[in-house]
């Protein structure tokens, strides 16, 4: 075994770096069952207390949080028939008529072990395929680069499935906010209209404070989302039985499956993954006409899959420092507050804290399982947590949150002018995810353009006759054709299931 | 939704147009052939053109029909309104927290909120905020190192114990 893996599993297991997976893996099986409160939400609001945390012990925090949140949403999935998370809204389609039946802790059991399998599984993919992946991604050029954050960026239009006008335009309006300040290759000052605060660019986190969070308030104020009181709390045979166990298997294995390999393509994500997997396993299974009813199948594939999805999504993400998902895009930017860049010089340079990220998601993943296991029934009383307590809460720490970056209070109003244009692309239908993703690649996609124009003389051709560039490009448009498609497919899927779903 | 189309791709083409405009005062400097600064603004006013346009040609194609449905009723116009109210909450909140300080700013703010989202009950008001205020001013400043502006609390409590 390479040494930077012992040094890796040794770092992970640090006392601080443990605690620190399990508070985050508690906070995320709450922000994720909370609906209204999404996984980013909850870690951008965690972020700017991971500044004073070395990046070991912060980077297992939101691990844990991203863990834990895609958990947490099948809680209140289960017992609400509101998914906590958009990842967990196939799940509700078999988990609430089991809870309706009186079966809750059935099916939050299945749900759980379900989720640890599935996070597992997509462990080991990360475990096996990063190193590998990030060996090859050395070998890449400046052409290469770019078409590899191009087929990053194509994440958009699975974001784009209502309008593909609308989520371009989304990622055009974030590729031109990233040009305020330095350009990235001379230094040239660029639209900053002599203020100082902005010669070093809008930071993204104070914008994405204000997309996501903003117009999230906004939403639970008007729609009355935030908090439920009629739970049902009272739990009984939360521990799968054996039988149980036994009629998941092959929806577990085609869950897993699926969600690991999906993660690693960006843009596809956990509530595609959930779906997808859902309408295989009802395919694959003995009894489909019963999925919908209450059936454990459908609890557990879709729920191992979208766990499984954020294995996946750390690979590209680690090796090529692209985003899997949205969650991940502000995983990277987190990284980059402390001063580590994503990509395959981190595992040349930093494979110890490489290798230590690799198992914090494994600890997340254990410590997920036993924590929502053994304290389930005292997290779901937070489900009725007041909404009036806990929505302005977010509001000041969103405040707390972009002051907190540079101890600047310009940074405040840029997170609400961000909220503002949020709240109008909400209005508009606009997606907001395809502008967080051009802020979050934007600068990496200018540099390495211009770099490999300039060493080819303004020569476009080098994009082409580069085959890596070549293949990437390739995969770019395979992976617009299919983000699309399978968008649509899982809305279909998602259309005739929630008919049979009581209300 | 055609009309929003409509309105959002106006307001997009002006911008595009503005950002244009502000790209050609932008330095040259690079040597011949190669890509500058302005290089990549150039190519984003492209875009944001070309999509802009393509958003005005679809709303206006779009038929009427797209905007039925889209009925307004007065409890809509009761929860856009408690939104509306807490949009204003939130930017005087940020117009005087630097000067009034984290805990004399929050306090009020968060008790408004309250408020808009359903609390009904006076003392819980009070309470809810002063303490939630209190707890998060002192886990950031103290347990986090984030220095929340203090204001006039400071001068406040001196003049009073003076």
């Amino acid at each position: 075994m390479s040494p930077d893996v012992l040094i890796g599993l040794t770092q992970s297991t640090g006392l601080m770096v443990l605690l620190s997976t399990g508070i985050g893996v508690t906070i995320g099986l709450i922000v994720g069952m909370i609906p209204g409160l999404t996984i980013s939400t909850g870690i951008i609001v965690l972020l700017p207390v991971t500044f004073v945390l070395p990046a070991d012990i912060s980077i297992a925090l939101l691990l844990g949080l991203y863990v834990g949140g895609m958990t947490g949403g099948s809680f209140s999935a289960v017992l609400l028939n509101i998914p906590g998370t958009p990842s967990a809204s196939a799940t509700a389609m078999d988990g609430y008529p089991m809870a309706a039946r009186g079966e809750a802790g059935r099916a939050l059991g299945i749900a759980i072990t379900a989720s640890f399998i599935g996070g597992m599984v997509s462990f080991l993919f990360l475990f096996l395929l990063a190193p590998l992946l990030a060996n090859v991604a050395l070998e890449f050029r400046t052409e290469d680069m770019f078409a590899v954050v191009f087929f990053g960026l194509t994440i958009i239009c699975s974001f784009a499935a209502k309008s593909l006008i609308k989520g371009l335009l989304s990622a055009a309006i974030g590729l031109a906010i990233i040009t305020i300040g330095q350009d990235p290759v001379m230094g040239t000052q660029r639209f900053t209209f002599g203020q100082v605060n902005l010669m070093a660019g809008v930071h993204f986190l104070t914008a994405m404070i204000g997309l996501f969070a903003i117009p999230q308030l906004v939403t639970n104020l008007t729609d009355g989302t935030g908090s439920a009181s009629r739970v049902q709390t009272r739990l009984t045979s939360v521990l799968p039985k054996l039988s149980d166990l036994k009629a998941i298997r092959r929806s577990v294995s085609i869950g897993s499956l699926t969600g690991a390999f999906l993660g690693i393509l960006p843009g596809a994500g956990g509530p595609i993954a959930a779906f997808i997997s859902y309408d295989y396993a009802r395919k694959a299974s003995k009894r489909p006409d019963e999925f919908g009813t209450g059936v454990v199948e459908g609890v557990a594939a879709p729920e191992s899959a979208n766990n499984a999805v954020t294995g996946g999504a750390l690979i590209p993400m680690m090796t090529l420092g692209i985003p899997g998902d949205p969650v991940t895009a502000i995983l990277i930017g987190a990284l980059i507050i402390h001063g580590l860049a994503p990509g395959p010089l981190m595992f040349l340079e930093r494979a110890d804290f490489a290798y230590g990220l690799i198992f914090s998601f494994l600890w997340a993943n254990i410590f997920n399982f036993i924590i929502a296991l053994a304290a389930l029934r005292l997290l779901v009383k937070i489900l009725a947590t007041p909404r009036a307590l806990l929505m302005p809460t977010v509001a000041v720490l969103c405040v707390i949150g972009s002051f907190a970056l540079r101890n600047n209070f310009f940074d405040v109003y840029v997170m609400l002018f961000f909220g503002l244009i949020g709240l109008a692309m909400r209005w508009l239908d606009m997606p907001v995810v395809p502008l967080l993703l051009a802020l979050v690649l934007g600068s990496q996609l200018e540099e390495n353009l211009r770099v490999a124009l300039t060493s080819s003389q303004g020569d476009i051709s080098i994009f082409f006759t580069s085959p890596i560039s070549l293949g990437f490009l390739i995969l770019s448009f395979l992976s617009i054709v299919w983000s699309l498609r399978s968008a649509r497919r899982a809305n279909r899927v998602a259309s005739p299931s929630r008919k049979e779903t009581p209300p | 939704m055609r009309h929003r189309n409509i309105i959002a791709a106006v307001v997009l083409l002006v911008i595009a147009l503005g950002y244009g405009a502000l790209t050609t005062q932008l330095p040259i400097r690079s040597l011949p052939d190669t890509p500058g600064p302005p290089f990549f603004p150039w190519v984003n006013t492209a875009i944001l053109l070309a999509l802009s346009l393509s958003l005005l040609v679809q709303g206006l194609r779009g038929t009427a029909t797209e905007d039925s449905g889209q009925t307004i009723t007065p409890s809509d116009r009761g929860q856009r309104r408690l939104a509306v109210w807490a949009l204003v909450a939130f930017v005087a909140y940020l117009v005087v927290l630097p000067g009034l300080g984290f805990l004399i700013a929050t306090t009020p703010f968060f008790a408004v909120l309250m408020v808009l989202f359903g609390e009904k009950r006076r003392l819980w008001v009070a309470i809810g905020s002063i303490a939630m205020t209190t707890f998060l001013y002192l886990l950031f400043r103290h347990g986090f190192s984030v220095f929340l502006p203090r204001g006039i609390l400071p001068d406040l409590v001196s003049g009073i114990f003076a």
